[in-house]
């Protein structure tokens, strides 16, 4: 009897002991049959190497982005691109953050630039640099800011491949309703206030046209802190700069413009705001605002008719002119199975070949590449023209392993200051000190 | 004797085979369960005590980090965020979790009338529940725009300028706490139960005594309702405590404007996974604990003083 039970007792452990061992099994199941999975590919078909390919395109992006793949292939015949979508927003970062912690991340990856510091100072991307200097893929190939941007203190941690920039966008028949000079937009500060001033219509605390918000739209802190000729950054100590007196005027201008029109009637003009085909430059009930170039195609599909122009974000003197550039690059994640093959595909991609391809299909999009926007016509389009021609003289956000705290600092900064909690010096000032104090433990 | 050592003898038999017994009806117990208890324990009980380690780290989910001791928590008492955010944690919870109970309380009690179809009106009020919150942000983005939103029309035919909602520093919160009020239904459903425990003979006896409606309520269910309302209550400053997905989805992460609307575990949110501070992030979710245990636990303590149970 008691040898039956203690018989019993030991099928159940052993059940036991096999679910464990089979959930351990499933744990690592993954590895094994992943690798037996690229080790049959690259046995069955000459020697084809798969890759994985993390992206967040859809629509017409995703058709650029196949045609491309598919080129690439064509190519390399002993690669192939496995595509696997992740939604492009701050979950797709979170699933590829666990996918680096956890030590199965893809081998390729299309990345905010913006974030290319922070990932870096993680130890989280492939170092590209020596790959790069064998395939004689240089800076001179991009614009200066993006490569700069794709760069940690001095190493290559992906390849930039789109672009944009930002304008000054008034709607002309305002202008010409104003008395204004619709060939001749607000070069200087000066003249952007006049012109806003006529621009505004106001009826209690209600707008019924507004000039211009200097933050609505692509407004950030970034544009009007570079227009006014200001740093945020200091190469050589590696210290945040976002209390440059220059950034301070530009802050000071934009609380002072707030404090005129009164910041809780913008506020609720602001809220007010439709997106879209209810986008209120293209409803004419904003007449100035700085934005992308991405707007142009948003105009064009649903208000074709709107007499606009663009101009350079004024700054105070006149001249020197600058604006700000993002954009995606491609890196391949720490961790990354096949990176020789995924290199091929980043080099592709990365570089003049690759990148015809890709924007071939995508008329309103800006590449880093000169040479690539100047072959697809991008000039063409006398508005888009004006986005290409700036990008020389463009800003990429600093490479900093805290680059989003200090964005965050900044819009923090900017709500404060136009809302008179504290002035914009006192406000920059805790920004730059937050962030530096957040940099000391990179050092 | 011989009986007696018998009986003597017994009984540890007996016992260890009831021990005997007992153990394998509780192996099959354990096995039943074990799909949840392997569950509980890795996903739950060791995340849980790893971050107790992990908030004296500077872990970062990519890297492991250094041992730092209690330097997070030194920072957080340092940071301004974090007491901006407690600060409007705390606010929203004074203001909503009352205003919850004040209002489920009533709402439940009118749901409890016996008027014809108050089947409808019950699920009417209900429905909101189930619209997620991501779908309820966007809503009442809508209906709190102060252009042309509802609310604000409304307030206009009756002649008053309504405000601007969400773009408003002072009213960005109270219209937080106006949008979670609409999510009342699951604790109106609890509410309802609980005034369906009152027994109707001490409304009979009441009523002998010539009791008005004001006095039954005073007297009768809001007493026999604490129960249910001490229960409300907890969860409710838990969840309160916890508010993120409307907030953040609202503002996109950033808690505008002026981060007025960055609640406490928004800022956890962004410190683990946006500014890779999971080791600093771990120290507020233990902050946090603390906070919810020690108001729970005063909760508790005050309860024997105000919640009445039926039949003591």
């Amino acid at each position: 009897m008691l040898k039956k039970r203690f018989s019993k007792f030991r099928t159940i452990s052993l059940l036991f002991v096999t679910i464990f061992t089979l959930a351990l099994a499933g744990c690592t199941s993954d590895n094994t049959s992943s690798n037996a999975g690229s080790d049959s590919g690259s046995s069955s078909g000459d020697d084809v190497t798969e890759i994985t390919f993390w992206h967040g395109a859809t629509d017409i992006g995703l058709t650029a982005l196949e045609t491309m793949v598919k080129a690439f292939e064509e190519k390399n015949p002993h690669i192939k691109v496995n595509m696997v979508y992740t939604e492009s927003s701050e979950g797709a970062d979170q699933k590829l953050l666990t996918a680096v912690a956890g030590g199965n991340p893809p081998d390729v990856a299309l990345f905010d630039r913006f974030k290319i510091g922070s990932w870096a100072a993680q130890d989280s991307l492939t170092d590209l640099t020596d790959m790069a200097e064998t395939d004689g893929i240089t800076k001179d190939l991009y614009y200066g800011y993006a490569w700069e941007e794709a760069n940690y203190e001095g190493r290559l941690y992906g390849l930039p491949y789109s672009t944009d920039s930002r304008l000054l966008y008034y709607n002309k028949d305002h202008f010409e309703a104003a008395g204004l000079d619709p060939e001749n937009p607000p070069k200087t500060i000066q003249e952007l206030e006049v012109a806003a001033e006529k621009l505004t219509k106001k009826n209690g605390n209600r707008f019924e046209q507004i000039g211009l918000i200097p933050w609505y739209g692509q407004g950030w802190l970034y544009g009007w802190g570079w227009s006014f000729g200001g740093d945020f950054f200091d190469e050589e100590s590696g210290l945040v700069t976002a209390d440059d007196p220059k950034i301070v005027e530009a802050l000071q201008w934009m609380t002072d413009f707030g404090k005129k029109y009164n910041v809780e009637d913008i506020a609720g003009f602001e809220s007010s705001a439709g997106t879209a085909a209810m986008d209120p430059f293209i409803l004419g009930q904003i007449s100035m605002k700085v934005d992308g170039n991405w707007t142009i195609s948003a105009i064009e599909k649903y208000k074709p008719d709107l007499n606009y122009g663009v101009t350079p974000i004024p700054t105070p003197t006149g001249t020197d002119f600058t604006t700000w550039s993002g954009g995606i690059g491609i890196v391949i994640p720490k961790g990354a199975k096949n990176v020789e093959a995924a290199w091929e595909f980043v080099k592709y991609f990365g570089t003049q070949e690759g990148q015809e391809v890709y924007f071939a299909e995508l008329p309103g999009d800006l590449s880093v590449i000169p040479e690539v926007n100047e072959n697809l016509g991008r000039g063409d389009n006398p508005i888009l023209k004006q986005f290409i021609d700036i990008l020389p003289n463009s800003n990429s956000r600093p490479v900093i392993p805290e680059g989003q705290l200090l964005w965050n600092e900044l819009v923090t900064a900017t709500e404060n200051s136009t809302r008179e909690n504290g002035t914009p010096q006192e406000n920059l000032e805790k920004a730059t000190e937050t962030v530096n104090k957040a940099l000391e433990k990179y050092k | 004797m011989a009986e007696l050592s018998k009986a003597t003898n017994t009984r540890p038999v007996n016992e260890v085979r009831k021990k005997k017994s007992f153990i394998k009806s509780n192996i099959h117990g354990w096995l039943f369960a074990s799909p949840w208890i392997i569950g509980f324990l890795a996903f739950f009980a060791f995340p849980l005590i790893a971050s107790i380690y992990f908030s004296f780290t500077t872990y970062s989910i990519l890297k492991p980090g250094d041992f730092v001791g209690v330097q997070n928590y030194k920072e957080l008492m340092q940071d301004d965020l974090f007491w901006k955010s407690i600060y409007n944690t705390i606010y929203f919870t004074i203001f909503y979790v009352p205003l919850s109970i004040i209002f489920g309380v009533a709402l439940a009690m009118m749901l409890n009338m016996k008027v014809k179809g108050m089947a409808i009106y019950r699920t009417i009020f209900f429905l909101p529940t189930l619209v997620p919150h991501v779908a309820l942000a966007v809503l009442w983005m809508w209906l709190l725009n102060p252009g042309f939103g509802l609310i604000n029309g409304m307030l206009e035919i009756i002649g008053i300028q309504g405000p601007n909602w969400l773009g408003s520093e002072t009213w960005s919160k109270p219209s937080l706490v106006l949008m979670s009020l609409w999510g009342i239904g699951q604790a109106v459903i609890i509410y309802l139960a609980g005034l369906g425990d009152i027994p109707n003979e001490l409304y009979e006896a009441a009523e002998v005594d010539g009791a008005n409606w004001w006095q039954k309520t005073r007297n009768v269910t809001i007493p026999l309702l604490t129960p249910v309302i001490f229960f409300n209550l907890v969860m409710g400053a838990i969840g309160a405590f916890q508010q993120f997905t409307l907030p953040y989805t609202m503002t996109q992460g950033q808690g505008t404007p002026a981060n007025s609307l960055t609640f406490y575990v928004m800022y956890l949110y962004d410190n683990a996974f946006k500014y890779f501070q999971m080791g600093y992030a771990s120290a507020m979710a233990w902050i946090l604990f603390i906070i919810i245990m020690s108001l729970t636990a005063v909760i508790f303590i005050t309860s024997n003083r105000w919640v009445h149970y039926q039949g003591k």
